[in-house]
Parts: structure tokens; sequence; C-alpha cells
């Protein structure tokens, strides 16, 4: 290989890095470690269980909460209660510990986003800002939330793109 | 040593610290409950309606909660007591509920006895040791069993008074030091109705108050406050005028149209100063009728004779007696300084006598007796048990005190706020006498300094985590009963009181267990308040059972022929020559009767006259400060014949001459960090002598002597004494 090639070579990755970084996929990030497996698939795709049904306040809340372990084991007592991952919650449950989830979603901490109008006046559905988690059996985050991708659907949907609608 | 060039270096790195600290990412962990707390909705706020127990007068409550933490407790607007309005004091009981002093585990003494050491036990070992103590003393000798307690009321001193009845003991004592015996006395004397009155601030067209600091301290200073707001501006009628006799500029006075400083204990003779006049002139129908009165010897009582006593001029006198007479309904209402005077029954009666030739008694705008006791008649002789209990007890906890040295006690039950080793006169020496005592048992959330003597503290919850219920003493026709509910979950390990004593009821068996059947306190609320053909849970949200209808108030059967209290003069121990200022204490607006003083935000609150904050002071007039050569923010040593401490000086521009007035609260020795080592108590340099009629305290009766003294730091104010703002030291 002549040194051009060799240079030409190293530009190209070097161009397709500050591609990479200057234009991300939305490719989702390696799942983080969880206390727990937990799967949404299992209870969402499979069960068929309604986002509400463990996040509560997202009708009423600006977030959305993650359930209670009392709220996990008003099923799991009984409900596949010898799987290994079953057994962990039900030794947080015994010694009355709360399980420390790994954060998947986040959010710029200078926005203000209150799911109570998202779910319960804009009729948004869960999978827009959060796609493809009901079938993940660990989640991730696959929608960067940048500011370009909040404005289309708010212009879409005719709703206020002031910017102290969301930057309070 | 911090050269410049190293300050600019630990200045840079700080200010980097504090541009990117708050860059840090989201939390990295999301922990949920392991069960939430009951309605809890995240992000949404909860009003819990509960009863504020920062003071006796029983104000309602609404507590914000949020995500399970009580955040800010504001008054109910349906009480008819306080009316959504609250005070700084119970504004403040959340830093108790917080408090990081705050009892959360049963504690057994662990060194000498009285020396305030523990260590911490289980609750069963505790309760064990209680349960061991309290049957060996019933086996030998149940009357030797002390219950030493505040004042109580609705049924948590019920189950208290049926406890000691059934246990045996005839030994239940309350000790309030700001208790009513005198105003009970008085008015007993005054309309024959030996109860507290209700008085119709907000309807009167002309106040009188005689050393009644009722916008502050006193009976229920949140409800008076509201009532006075009305009476000054909101309501379409005509705006009343206030007067105020008294020793000293406080808060309510400088509220007033017009001071009159009297001296101490003289307040009785200002009033028959006023009443000769309307009598004399003729001014109401009923003061034209008061023939017999002035025969009885009113006459004798001129406007100047009153001046010379009082100091303040007879014109003046002559003046609020005619402005009174004139401008009808008006009112007449006496305070604690007044009360609590050798003289106190004649002071209050000769005030009553003002109520009466006005003809107020039972009318708009002036004073009337409503029963209390209707919502309670089911329970017969007890009913009383359930109502504001207005004495002081102080005949009772002397007694007490003096069986204790005797060895008459073999074990007692301290509870409340009142404190006595902190607001007795040290000449009783109740705590030499309380150790004594051979077993001590506290129901307390803190160490103050007598539940640090005892052996063993059960801790109990907060006002914001109890059940409970309560009788306002004043502020209702006798129509309001409040209910407390937790509003948060206790995080504490504690159990109220009233459950304990159900508990111990239950395993002594026999007549104990069968006068408290119930299974705990909660119980006991649910099934008496069952029975009442109300809907509990709604009653519960609201705060209380308010009919809205005052009760049918009662008769006044002496409403004919007011008879002239008999002249009495004030007291005070100590030589004129060594001890020439007449002491005067006061309750302090931020810390009451010194249970405030251990919450940091009460500490802080500048007093409304003074403005000084995180101790006491004491309070002279200019000339009596020129005569002893003091300057105000001078250091004295305050001497009374039965004790001293040291304060600094300020020189209150309206206040009676001769006169030193002090602020009651501060001077811990314990009570936590906050409270401790703040200035000399009070409390200390106060004879344990009595008011000649009712043997209430009689707290404004010594003199004493200011020396001057070099003190290290100073009086910490807002607000310079000649009236500059001082920006320095408000910054």
């Amino acid at each position: 290989m002549t040194r051009n090639a060799i240079a030409s070579l190293l530009a190209l990755v070097a161009l397709a890095l500050a591609l990479a970084v200057l234009f991300p996929t939305h490719s989702a990030a390696a799942p983080p470690e969880q206390p727990i497996r937990y799967s949404h698939k299992v209870h969402v795709t499979d069960y068929k269980l309604d986002c509400r049904f463990c996040h509560v306040y997202a009708a009423k809340s600006a977030s959305a909460g993650i359930p209670s372990l009392a709220k996990c084991m008003m099923c799991h007592r009984t409900i596949a209660a010898e799987r290994p991952e079953i057994r962990k919650l039900a030794q947080y449950w015994k010694e009355k510990k709360p399980i420390p989830w790994v954060r998947v979603t986040e959010l710029q901490e200078y926005t203000y986003f209150p799911h109570f109008r998202m779910v319960s006046y804009g009729k948004v559905p869960c999978l827009t800002c959060h796609p493809g988690i009901d079938r993940d059996d660990i989640a991730v985050q696959r929608q960067e939330f940048g500011m370009g991708w909040c404005l289309t659907c708010h212009r879409g949907r005719g709703v206020s793109i002031d910017c102290w609608t969301c930057h309070i | 040593m911090l050269n410049r060039r190293g300050f600019l270096k630990v200045g840079g790195a700080t200010a980097f610290a504090a541009l990117f600290g708050g860059c840090e990412r989201l939390p990295k962990t999301l922990v949920p409950f392991v069960v939430p707390p009951e309605n809890y909705a995240l992000g949404e706020s909860l009003w819990y309606a509960s009863v504020c127990r920062q003071c006796p007068a029983g104000c309602g409550i609404v507590v914000r909660n949020s995500e399970g933490r009580a955040k800010k407790i504001e008054g109910n607007p349906l009480h008819p007591v306080n009316r959504g309005k609250l005070c700084a004091r119970g504004q403040a009981g959340l830093q108790a509920l917080y408090h990081p002093e705050r009892l959360g585990k049963p504690l057994k003494l662990d060194g000498p006895r009285g020396s305030g050491k523990f260590r911490e036990i289980p609750w069963e070992e505790a309760l064990r040791l209680l349960m061991t103590g309290l049957a060996s003393v019933r086996e030998e000798a149940p009357g030797s069993l002390l219950m030493l307690s505040e004042p109580m009321r609705g049924h948590r001193n019920l189950v208290s008074a049926r406890f000691m009845k059934a246990f045996g003991s005839p030994h239940r004592v309350a000790w309030d030091p700001f208790g009513q015996d005198v105003h009970l006395a008085a008015n007993e004397a005054a309309y024959g109705v030996r109860d507290l009155p209700e008085y119709d601030i907000a309807g009167t067209r002309y106040l009188l108050s005689f050393s009644g600091d009722f916008l502050e301290t006193g009976l229920s200073p949140v409800h008076f406050g509201h009532a006075y707001g009305r009476m000054r501006a909101a309501r379409p009628t005509v705006r009343g005028k206030f007067v105020h006799f008294g020793p000293r500029l406080s808060m309510t006075a400088a509220s007033a149209d017009a001071f009159l400083p009297v001296a101490p204990g003289t307040e009785g003779f200002a009033a028959l100063g006023i009443a000769h006049v309307m009598v004399r002139e003729k001014l109401t129908p009923e003061a034209a009728g008061a023939v017999g009165l002035w025969n009885a010897g009113l006459k004798e009582f001129t406007p100047e004779a009153a001046g010379e006593r009082t100091g303040i001029s007879a014109a003046d006198i002559e003046v609020v007696a005619r402005e009174f007479g004139a401008n009808q309904p008006g009112l007449a209402m006496a305070g604690d300084a007044a009360a609590s005077c050798a003289n106190g029954v004649f002071n209050l009666s000769a005030v009553g006598l003002l109520n009466l030739l006005a003809g107020n008694v039972g009318k708009p705008g002036g004073i009337s007796f409503p029963d209390r006791l209707a919502a309670f008649r089911k329970y017969g002789a007890e009913a009383k048990l359930l109502l504001p209990a207005a004495e002081s007890g102080y005949p009772a906890v002397r007694d007490a005190v003096e069986r204790m040295g005797k060895g008459a006690f073999r074990m007692a039950l301290l509870s409340g706020a009142t404190n006595p080793a902190f607001t007795l006169p040290p000449s009783l020496n109740f705590e030499e006498a309380l150790l004594k005592v051979p077993t001590i048992v506290s129901f307390a959330s803190f160490l103050d300094e007598t539940t640090s003597l005892s052996d063993l503290v059960l801790p109990v919850p907060t006002f914001l985590e109890e059940w409970g219920d309560d009788i306002a003493p004043a502020g209702h026709g006798g129509d309001a009963i409040t209910l407390g509910q937790p509003v948060v979950t206790p995080f504490r390990d504690t159990r109220s009181m009233p459950d304990v004593l159900i508990a111990a009821a239950r395993e002594l068996g026999g007549p104990a267990a069968a006068a408290l059947p119930w299974g705990s306190f909660r119980e006991c609320l649910d099934k008496a308040y069952a029975g009442m053909g109300i809907d509990l849970e709604e009653a519960r949200r609201n705060g209380g059972i308010f009919s809205g209808k005052a009760g049918a108030s009662r008769p006044t059967p002496k409403a004919g022929s007011p008879a002239l209290p008999k002249a009495a003069e004030a007291a005070f121990a100590g030589d004129p020559a060594r001890y020439p200022l007449v002491l005067h204490v006061y309750p302090s607006i931020a810390l009451s009767d010194g249970r405030g003083a251990n919450l940091p935000w009460l500490q802080e609150l500048p007093d409304p006259i003074a403005t000084a904050v995180w101790r006491n002071w004491v309070e002279v007039g200019p000339k009596t400060a020129a005569a002893l050569a003091l300057s105000d923010g001078d250091g004295v040593t305050v001497s009374s014949p039965f004790g001293s401490l040291q304060a600094f000086v300020f020189v209150h521009p309206a206040i009676a001459e001769g006169v030193a007035a002090m602020p009651l609260g501060q001077g811990h020795t314990r009570y936590g960090k906050y409270a401790a080592d703040r200035g000399g108590n009070p409390y200390a340099l106060l004879p344990a002598s009595v008011e000649s009629a009712t043997k209430a305290p009689a707290r404004q009766s010594t003199r004493v002597s200011l020396v001057k003294t070099r003190m290290k730091g100073a009086l910490v104010r807002t607000v310079h004494p000649e009236g500059q703002w001082l920006y320095e030291n408000i910054l």
C-alpha cells in the first residue's frame, strides 16, 4: 500500500468519525446494567399491559414515575414467583429496600416536560417519544430529544412553540 | 497563613466549582418507594387538615404534603378560631417535625440521675421497664403515682384521667404557667360565670385593653388578630378605636390609637377611674343606674386618685371614659400582666365592671359566655375533661412538689411542653424534689430541662403525626371540635402517650383495662365521634366539626347590680432602696413560655418591638436608664431577691418609668443547641408568690436592681434603638 493510499484511508476514517459525531444515528446505546432484568416486552407486548398501569402518574404529574415495589409485588407475589429475577424482586421486598433502577431516558434538565400535558391533553401515544420500548427486553433510549425534533411535533400539532413553554 | 495569592487561588477554585457544580448530570438512578405513602401522587400536593398544638389556642391548620413530606403549614380557612390565618409559632411546627434533636428511640438513663445522659434502647425494653414500674407501684401503693403534664384537652385528657383514676391515684397535676385562674375568679365575681368568655372584638366600636397583649400572646392571638383586623378596617361600619393601658408598649399596644403607660399592678385603679367618670356623668344607661356602686365607694376612685396611682393624667382618664361611654358597643379586656400581679382578681374585676357599666354582656360587640359543654353532654360528669382546662394548676403543682420532697411518690409520669423545671420559680426547688421520686418516666419529643431529669424517656410523635381532637378555649360559640390527624407517615420510632397508656392499661388488666377499652387512641376517637351522627371522614377532611351556629349562651345571673371590687394593692418583693425597679415579665411572642426556643425559625424571628434575635434583653425607659447611668446596649446584671442574670439593656422609648421589663422564654440550660446558653432565664428572678385570691402564680411581684457589667458580644437587632435603620445590621 502506498503512502498516498494510507493517507486517504486515514482521511476517510477521520471523515467517517467526524460524520458520526456530527450526525448521530438514532441507533440505541448499549442497554444499561439494571438491578433486575425487567422486560418491557414481556409486560407490554406479550401480556398487553397498559403503560399507565405501572407509570400511574403520567396522566396527572410532570413525571410518569417508576412503579413502587409494592406495585410489582401486587402481581409477583404469585405470578412467576420462582423465576430468578422475580426472586431478586422478592428479596428487595423482604428487606423493604427500594430498587435502584438505572435511568434510561434522559431529557436535558433545562427543559420542562410535563408528562400529563402530553398524555392527558395532547393524547400523544407513549411510543412517540419512547419508540420501541415496548419490544425491549432491557429498555434503552432510542430517541434523543433534540429541540428540532420536539418543535417538529409541536408545529405539526399547532401547539405553542414559545421559548417558555419548555424552558421555564 | 493565607496570603493574597493563595486566597485568589482558593477563591478561583471555589468559583469554578460553583460554576460547574450546577452542570451535573441528572441523577443516574431512579429510586421509587417500596410502599408509596397513602394518597401519594408524584408531583401533586395534598393538603391535610389538622390541629396546631404549638400553643394552647387550638387553631385549625392545613398542611401541604408533597411526595410524603410535610412542606408548609397554613391556617384552615374553615376553622372558626383562626379563619385561615396562622402565626409564626404555628408555621414553625415543621421545624419541630424535622428537628435534628428530636427523639426517635426510647432513652434510658446512662449516668447519674439528672445528668441528662441517656442511651437508646428498643421499645420492647422501654415498655417492659414502664410496665414493671407501674405494676409494682399499683401493687404496693397506687396513690404514689404522679402524672405531671401540661393541661390537655379532648380525648387525650379523657384517656389520661381515666387511666389515673382506674390506677388508683388522685395525683394528676397539669401545669400551665399562663393559666387563667385569675380570669375565672374575676369572671365569677363580675358576671357570675366561672368560665372564659368570648370577646367580640370584630363587632366592637371602642376597645380598652388593660395589659392585654391579645394580638401577640395570650389565649388566642390569631383569633383576636383576625377579629381586630375586622374591627379596624375590614367592616363596612365605623372603624373601632383602641386604647391600651399597660406598663410597656408591646406590639399590641403599638397597634393602639393611644397607649397610656401605667405602673405595673395598677390596671384595676385605671379601670375604676374610668368607671367613676362613667357613673358620675351617667354616660350609659347602666352607669346612670349604678347609684349603689357609687355609694359603695366608687365615688372615692376619682380620675385624680387613679392618675396618682397609675402615673397617667386624670384628664386622659376622663377623655377615655367619655369616649368609651359614647361609643357603644365598647369592650374592655385585661391580659396576663394585669392578672399575674398579687392583686390580679381586683384588676380583672375592675375591668369586668367596665363591661357591666357599658351594658355589653351577652350583646354583639361585647362579651358573652357560650355553652362549650353542649357537644359532650353524653359523657356526663366526664364531659368537663374534654373541654379546655383554663387553670394554671399552681396550687396543685406546689402541693405535688412538697409531696415529692417528702418522698410521697414512687413514680412520676411527665408530659407536655410546659417544662416545670424551667418555668417554676427556683425557690420551689422543683428539680431537687423531682429527683426524690425513684422512677421518672417522660413522654417527650425533646430533652428539655424537665425531661432530662428522667430515668426513662418515651419518644412521642409531634402534633403533625398524631391522631387527636381539640376544643379551643376561645374563638367559637362552643360549636367547634377540631380533629387532628397525621399529615405525614411518622418517620421516627415514636408512640403517642394515649396509645402507650391504653396499652399499659390493657396489660395492667382489671379496672384499668375496663376504663380504657380500646385497641388504640385512634379507635377511641373513632368510636367517640361515630356516635355523634356525623361523617367522620368528611369531618377530618374539613379539620373538624364546625356547626356554624353558636350554641345557646349561658344566662349571666348577676347582670343586674354590679358590685364594687374590693381594692387591693399589688405587692412587690424586695427593698426599694436595694432593688429600685419593678420587674415586668411577659411571654415572648416567638418563644411563648419558652417552648419555642429550640426552633431556629422562632429564634431568628425579630421581636416586633426590640427587633432583637437569638437572646433576651432587659427594657428600661429613657429616664430610668439615665438615672442609672445606663445606655442602650450596655451589659447589666439583673438581680432580684431570688436570683440574678445578665442581659443587654434595651432603652425602650415607651415604658412606664421605674420598670424593668424582660421577655420570658430564653435562658435554657438544656433543650438542645438552638435553645441552650442564650442569656439568663427570667423565671429564675421570680418569687414563688401567689395572687392573693386565687393562689395563681404572681409573676409581676418582685423588684430588681440593674448593675452595669461587662458582657461579651452584643444584642443583635435589625433596627437601631433611635429609629434609624442601620443597614449593616440588616445585611
